[in-house]
């Protein structure tokens, strides 16, 4: 008797999560927006209940529609994955109101969390070092901006706005003197607004210099809360991560245990079940600030469990299911590299890109993991994230998880949609990723006025040699660009041996 | 087999030569193997596998780690140029037009804001000039490419 379980997701992180399910045989049921129909994460379901809707908030925003297709599939449990629902306290309620099970913590533990604002209260009740700041509980859009301009100059230059619902750099704004104050608060509530329908912001303390270092936490409901060390992501380009490692590649192992602590500490403080993540600022003095907690699986998990063993995601279902955890005492081995693959123009200020996948050949071989969403011949659309695939490596030490990187980023082939590949792969030979010095600014620090790709004036010769060949080959008439049935898999015998069988 | 392509100098004219199999350019030559795949063998005697696709008039080419696009003019096309024109660089809505027409502005100038997947683009002058006519309000929704206003 195992819980049936659907993914009130899309993509990638659907794909991750029904193929855990697959593994540990439970049955699945997908949801999907009309314009999802048919990609791959459809796939992977035993049902699939086509979402009524056009925009994201009538689709997989939708809370009685997704709960009515798991009602009328009779599945038992609902795995909101990240983004979308997945810290709506509100939603974990009436998924438990409707008699099933939610794949999360309890929607008081998301509540006070997710507010990020009560969050660094509930943390300094519960002795968990917080970063120097204001929250300002202002609704009213004139008082809070006066109220959010008194606490800049007892907070200091410079600082950082962010949304108390915020996420993903959304709402969140750098402000580096008094000038320019009000027109990035501006910008930083509307920002919350659209994104969250809450414009609350609060101030903190601009760390320059700092890491970002977050612990994964587990929890399981016959009273054990354990961590699996952290991991750095550091690196980041407009406040979202897009290079991760595990472990920290300065991390000792009694600054790990501390930290570790301060994160079980912070789950306990909220009763806590279920995989979460604590994320801290580790500043040069060595101290290190509670940032905010993440209450559901993360898009950078698989790093952790490529260094620990343990499936986080089947974790989470043994969880779910009422079972204890099955991970032993935390053993980390060798170093795991997770970079995220977006359709984004890296050479112009990262602006999001749009096309067919004309081609898309992810690398292989040993130590090589992809998850993803998409596969050759999809079409990638403004309608949702632009992160096309998480390609994560792991090798014994750090400099062969980056040789491997290196060496996997020239393997990948993405035509017909621009990509960051290129970026990533500078990004692999930058000083600061060499040798661990990483900080939350060194993206800026490294390429202040944008990122340009190396030159290389040879293979943009050769480049155009392939241009025109191309052309006057007529490869684009002799297979289909733009679609996964050409000739382009394993020759099948069924088609091509004229043989007959008695 | 002449071909011309865009490149930000302008069109490119391309003149391949033949050696046996191979076609050959400034020096480097490339064999088709089976299956689409393009053997290339640099003037340095480095050798590389080049992936290749269409879309549309531009040829996507990955190379070594990698990635040009080439635009192919057809014969005979011509390639007008957006005169002063500023387009949107995605599909998305306008939240903010923050000039007026008859306003005079710097190169750098934010001129517009725009929301796309969820976050916020500032459209900025390319040079300086001034506003001639702004196509959208506040709230519009754009599609790629569209013009959203023009500068002279």
């Amino acid at each position: 008797m195992g819980i049936k379980v659907l993914v009130a997701n899309r993509g990638e992180i659907a794909c991750r999560i029904l193929r855990a399910c697959n593994e540990a045989g439970h049955p699945t049921v997908a949801v999907c927006a009309p314009n999802d129909i048919g990609t791959l994460f459809t796939e992977m379901a035993d049902e699939v209940v086509p979402l009524e809707g056009e925009t994201i908030g009538e689709t997989y925003l939708n809370q009685d529609q997704i709960i009515q297709a798991a009602l009328s599939t009779g599945a038992t449990a609902i795995h909101p994955g990240f983004g979308f629902l997945s810290e709506r306290a509100d939603f974990a309620r009436a998924v438990k109101s409707a008699g099933l099970v939610w794949i999360g913590p309890s929607a008081e533990a998301i509540e006070k969390m997710g507010d990020k604002m009560t969050a660094r209260q509930t943390m300094r009740a519960a002795g968990v070092p917080v970063i120097p700041g204001e929250e300002v509980e202002e609704e009213d859009e004139v008082a809070a901006l006066e109220a959010l301009r008194e606490a800049s100059t007892r907070v200091g230059y410079p600082l950082l706005l962010k949304a108390s619902s915020g996420g993903g750099g959304k709402g969140m704004r750098a402000v580096h003197d008094p000038a320019g104050f009000d027109q990035a608060a501006t910008g930083a509530r509307r920002e919350a607004v659209a994104a969250f329908g809450d414009g609350r912001i609060y101030i903190e303390r601009l760390l320059s210099g700092s890491k970002h270092i977050e612990i994964q936490v587990l929890a399981d409901t016959h009273g054990r809360t354990i961590h699996l060390g952290e991991r750095e992501c550091s690196v980041q380009r407009r406040h979202q991560k897009v290079f991760e490692e595990a472990p920290g590649p300065t991390m000792e192992p009694g600054l790990r245990e501390a930290m570790g602590q301060a994160a079980v500490a912070a789950a306990e403080a909220v009763d806590y079940v279920g995989a979460g993540t604590v994320e801290f600022l580790l500043a040069p003095s060595g101290e290190f600030f509670f940032l905010e907690m993440n209450t559901r699986i993360q898009v950078e998990h698989p790093v952790t469990e490529l260094v620990t063993g343990v499936d986080i995601v089947r974790e989470q279902l043994r969880i779910a299911n009422g079972e204890p955890m099955s991970c032993g005492p935390l053993m980390i081995r060798g170093h795991a590299i997770e970079v995220r693959l977006y359709a984004e123009d890296a050479a112009n200020g990262f602006l999001p890109s749009i096309g067919p996948l004309s081609m898309f050949r992810p690398p292989e071989g040993p130590g090589i993991r992809l998850d993803t969403g998409v596969r050759e011949g999809d079409e990638v659309t403004p309608n949702y994230d632009p992160m096309l695939a998480k390609l994560i490596v792991w090798a014994p030490s750090r400099d062969e998880a980056l040789q491997k990187m290196r060496r996997a980023l020239d393997e990948f082939v993405v035509l017909g949609t621009t990509t960051n590949i290129e970026f990533l792969r500078d990004l692999c030979d930058a000083g600061p990723v060499v040798d661990g010095s990483t900080t939350t600014t060194t993206i800026d620090d490294l390429w202040p006025n944008g990122w340009n790709p190396p030159a290389a004036p040879m293979l943009e010769e050769a480049s155009l040699l392939a241009a025109a060949s191309a052309e006057t080959l007529g490869l684009h008439r002799r297979t289909t660009a733009g679609s996964s049935e050409g000739s382009t898999g394993p020759a099948s015998p069924f088609t091509t041996i004229q043989r007959r069988f008695p | 087999m002449q071909h011309t392509f865009a490149s930000k100098d302008g069109p490119l004219e391309v003149t391949l030569a033949r050696n046996g199999e191979a076609y050959v350019l400034e020096g480097h030559e490339l064999i088709l193997h089976n299956r689409g795949r393009l053997h290339v063998r640099l003037r340095d005697g480095r050798q590389c596998l080049a992936h290749a696709a269409k879309v549309g008039d531009v040829w996507w080419i990955h190379l070594d780690g990698r990635t040009y696009r080439w635009e192919r003019i057809e014969p005979g096309s011509s390639n007008a140029d957006d005169e002063g024109g500023l387009v949107a660089p995605m599909p998305g809505k306008v939240l903010e037009v923050l000039v007026s027409e008859g306003d005079t502005v710097e190169a750098g100038t934010p001129l517009m804001v725009l929301e796309a997947m969820k976050m916020e683009h500032r459209i900025v002058a390319s040079d300086d000039g001034t506003v001639t006519s702004i196509h959208f309000a506040a709230g519009d929704q754009v599609a790629q490419g569209a013009v959203l206003l023009e500068l002279e």
